[in-house]
């Protein structure tokens, strides 16, 4: 149905997608998979119209199709969920739906009513009047694919749909795409969870660096040669944690159980939240009298949906947000309601989740970034000694494998994971590490980076710094973490070991169903 | 105060209210599109110089509202460009327009009226709706009034209906909250975006016009004094509502009048204070609102593909 050929398209002088062949048939589930950064995304926006490829032709239906914008991909047929939402929070979800489908007066009733024909047939219930903004993630995914539906498509992408969804929703929303698929539809879907592959894909076709790097037509038996193919190393060998995000829970090696090292560690707490709450500026309860304590050498695991209390908690471990009720003891030192120097002097070192916006000044050079911190800066009267700098720099890099062009180049200019160990290299060499916070650390970095920044997690932890981990992918979490605590709604709602057998019952905790 | 007193002071605040709300209209369809025109000064004061200018020269009223309109538009237009083709800051570019404007009407004026300076320009005259007019005292001081200031209430009805009941009330809303959304549902941010501005350069015309040939009946240099800069506090006082915006144009069109309301009641109060008064309520209402997200998320934020 859909005959990619030749394709090509470069961002300045990065290469994205070079030379690339792919054909998609109706009635399949073509799977892509690579790691961050492979292309994945930019093959999808050139088919949906917001890229223009450089070179190559895309057919669709035999003929010629060149999307100049996302009209004429809808027109032809083509609809797309977007990695992130492409939702308006503050409209309702009907008014979301209608978006781009309707003309003149709005009739909302009707429109509702044929919103719920096409969730009897596909499975896909959803409440036309309740605004986005307060469904769970899980019923905005659903909202999404319910938009693509509504315009009957013949070519349908999901670009890692399933990133931020829990098991169970994992599962129906695999389901919907099946059933899709069965009406004739052609269903291109993004991952990079080998698990998801199993379940639902006819074909996959594995992009590395921009190029198709293999294609198989059943799957289920050659993920072996898939893996190969996308990260260039034998599945053997690999890290177990790794093995897990990969979503090859089943495939890893099992672990000692976390309790019985618990036991083994110092029976004292490095780090101690303590019923901390925080209200937002509409007095909305953010962070419900949050108790984590966490043990020199432990990683404690805060599993949950994103918007949950993490933001939160990571301002209150950076003492950028003073909690309205609670204290923030660090080796039996009370930092409550002290200044970010206080909590850096005190050894607490903090890995953002958004790098770009409070880890690092991306228009600064790695240097300068890596003693952005820096209550010593080496000087000499009053003036910055750049050739120290340099040299501490360099060191830096080497010790935590950050490639660059060199010290002096800009921090933007890093490819993403080297970035982020930049980042955790700073924060690992606080003086005086105590207790490090580490959230969201492996979002969008390729394989070796990630296998990289668990590496320098676990170095941490060695030398007896008590580790809170915050993800939203609970698979990162289970393979990490000693212990799990689930946040929901500011709120601790359980504890488990990290143990993948316990994966199920996390995942219902984080929906928010007590167990 | 006595009957006639009040009956005056509600006539007054409205009339002096009219201008604001024509441009605040304008002003919050584009806001809830994503574009803050800070020029919706200059757009009144072209306004308000292009309709005395040509009233003058016709002897026509509705030919000086036409020219009105007509001569905003392609300050509209440019503003559009700077801010969704160029992508220019919106605060910024909208502050030099006004400069430029305030300068070439200025000029305008002396070149075209130069010694006829006091010159009554022909301007609407007043009416009342049949019924209302003749009610004791409030008829003629409160419900007799250009007809322009009827059509006010019958724009706001209508821009409420667009708003909330059509896809294009529901496209621009996206617009406001998050032009990216808007570009894969294969609609157009930055069409959308220009319309609206020219929307507003039409209402910011008809406001302008309003003072110069609805109520005043004369042009003067800067005549508009700060009423765009007021109508764009009125629509954050509003909080975006477009009848809590309305509200707040009265409320300044009450401050207004109190300057000439309360030395008639005899009342001593600095004069100067007075003046500020309106100004003065419009900052605190938008320092209140400090730290409250009820702004579009995607206001005065250019949009890239």
């Amino acid at each position: 149905m859909l005959a990619l050929r030749g394709v090509g398209k470069r961002f300045g002088a990065f290469a994205a997608l070079t030379d690339v062949d792919l054909e998609i048939r109706g009635g399949e589930v073509h799977c892509l998979l690579g790691e961050n950064g492979a292309g994945k995304s930019t093959l999808c926006n050139l088919l949906f119209g917001i890229h223009v490829p450089d070179a190559g032709e895309i057919r669709l239906d035999g003929a010629a199709y060149v999307p100049r914008g996302p009209r004429d991909a809808l027109a032809a047929g083509v609809a797309m969920v977007h990695q992130h939402f492409s939702l308006i929070d503050d409209m309702s979800v009907v008014d979301n739906l209608l978006l781009g489908q309707a003309r003149g007066m709005v009739n909302r009733k009707a429109y509702a009513a044929r919103l719920g024909e096409l969730a009897d047939r596909y499975g896909l219930a959803l409440a036309p009047f309740a605004r986005v903004g307060d469904i769970s993630i899980g019923e905005r995914q659903r909202v999404e694919i319910v938009k693509c539906l509504m315009r009957e498509p013949r070519v349908l992408i999901l670009d890692e749909p399933t990133a931020v969804l829990l098991p169970d929703e994992i599962r129906s929303l695999l389901a919907v795409v099946r059933r899709v698929a069965a009406q004739g539809c052609a269903v291109i879907l993004v991952t990079h969870k080998l698990a998801e592959i199993r379940t639902v894909a006819d074909r996959v076709s594995v992009l590395r660096q921009g190029r198709i790097a293999a294609t198989s037509d059943a799957p289920a038996d050659d993920i072996g040669a898939l893996v190969r193919a996308m990260i260039q190393r034998p599945m053997e060998g690999l890290d177990p944690a790794m093995m897990v995000t990969l979503g090859m829970a089943q495939d890893a090696a099992p672990r000692a159980p976390a309790p019985h090292r618990r036991a083994t560690l110092p029976p004292r707490d490095m780090l101690q939240l303590d019923g901390i709450t925080v209200r937002d500026a509409d007095g909305a309860i953010r962070l419900d009298t949050l108790t984590v304590t966490v043990r020199p050498g432990e990683i404690v695991g805060i599993a949950g949906v994103e918007g949950n209390g993490q933001s939160e908690l990571g301002a209150v471990l950076a003492g950028l947000a003073v909690p309205d009720e609670g204290r923030v003891v660090v080796d039996g030192a009370d930092l409550t309601g002290r200044r970010p120097q206080a909590f850096t002097a005190a050894g607490v070192g903090i890995v953002p989740e958004d790098r770009h916006l409070v880890g690092a000044i991306v228009d600064m050079s790695l240097t300068e970034n890596l003693f952005l911190d820096r209550a010593r800066v080496p000087t000499r009267f009053g003036l910055l000694r750049r050739g120290e700098m340099r040299k501490t720099a360099l060191a830096m890099m080497a010790q935590f494998d950050v490639r660059a062009a060199g010290p002096d180049v800009a921090f933007g200019s890093l490819s993403g994971g080297n970035q982020q160990k930049a980042v955790l290299g700073r924060e690992l060499t606080t003086p005086g590490l105590k207790v490090l916070l580490a959230a969201q650390p492996t979002r969008g970095l390729d394989v070796g980076a990630v296998e990289a920044v668990y590496g320098l997690i676990r170095d941490a932890c060695a030398r007896g710094v008590a580790v809170l981990l915050i993800s939203s992918e609970l698979d990162e979490i289970i393979a990490v973490a000693d212990r799990v605590l689930v946040l929901y709604r500011g709120r601790i709602v359980g504890e488990r070991p990290a143990d993948p057998a316990e994966r199920e019952r996390i995942g219902a905790l984080m929906a928010g169903q007590s167990t | 105060m006595t009957t006639e007193m009040l009956a005056v002071f509600l006539g007054s605040s409205i009339r002096l209210a009219m201008p604001l709300l024509l441009a605040a209209i304008g002003e919050l369809v584009s806001e809830r599109a994503g574009v803050l025109n800070m020029s919706l000064e200059g757009m009144m004061l072209t306004g308000a110089f292009a309709g005395a200018v040509a009233a003058w020269a016709t002897g026509s009223p509705v030919l000086g509202l036409v020219a009105a309109v007509a001569a905003v538009v392609p300050v509209a237009l440019l503003q559009a460009f700077l801010t969704n083709t160029l992508r220019a800051n919106q605060i910024v570019s909208g502050l030099g327009l006004n400069i430029l404007i305030l300068g070439a009407t200025t000029l305008g004026y002396r070149e075209i009226f130069g010694a006829r300076s006091r010159e009554a320009i022909p301007g609407f005259d007043k009416w009342s709706p049949p019924g209302l007019g003749d009610i004791p005292v409030f008829g003629e001081a409160v419900f007799t009034q250009v007809w322009l200031v009827y059509a006010a209430p019958l724009i706001v009805i209508a821009v409420a209906m667009m708003l909330r009941t059509t896809a294009l009330g529901i496209a621009l809303r996206a617009a406001g909250e998050s032009p990216r959304v808007l570009d894969r549902a294969g609609l157009s941010a930055v069409r959308l975006r220009y319309g609206v501005v020219i929307f507003t350069g039409i209402m910011a015309a008809l406001g302008g016009a309003f003072l110069a040939i609805g109520d005043i009946h004369t042009f003067t240099e800067g005549m508009t004094n700060g009423a765009g800069y007021l109508a764009i506090a009125a629509v954050i006082f509003g909080k975006w509502d477009i009848v809590r915006t309305a509200i707040a144009c009265l409320l300044f069109g009450a401050a207004t009048a109190l300057q000439f309301q309360l030395p008639a009641m005899g009342i001593e109060v600095p004069s100067a204070l007075l003046i500020m008064s309106p100004y003065l309520l419009a900052f605190l209402s938008v320092a209140g609102l400090v730290g409250r997200q009820t702004a579009p998320r995607a206001l005065a934020v250019p949009y890239w593909r």
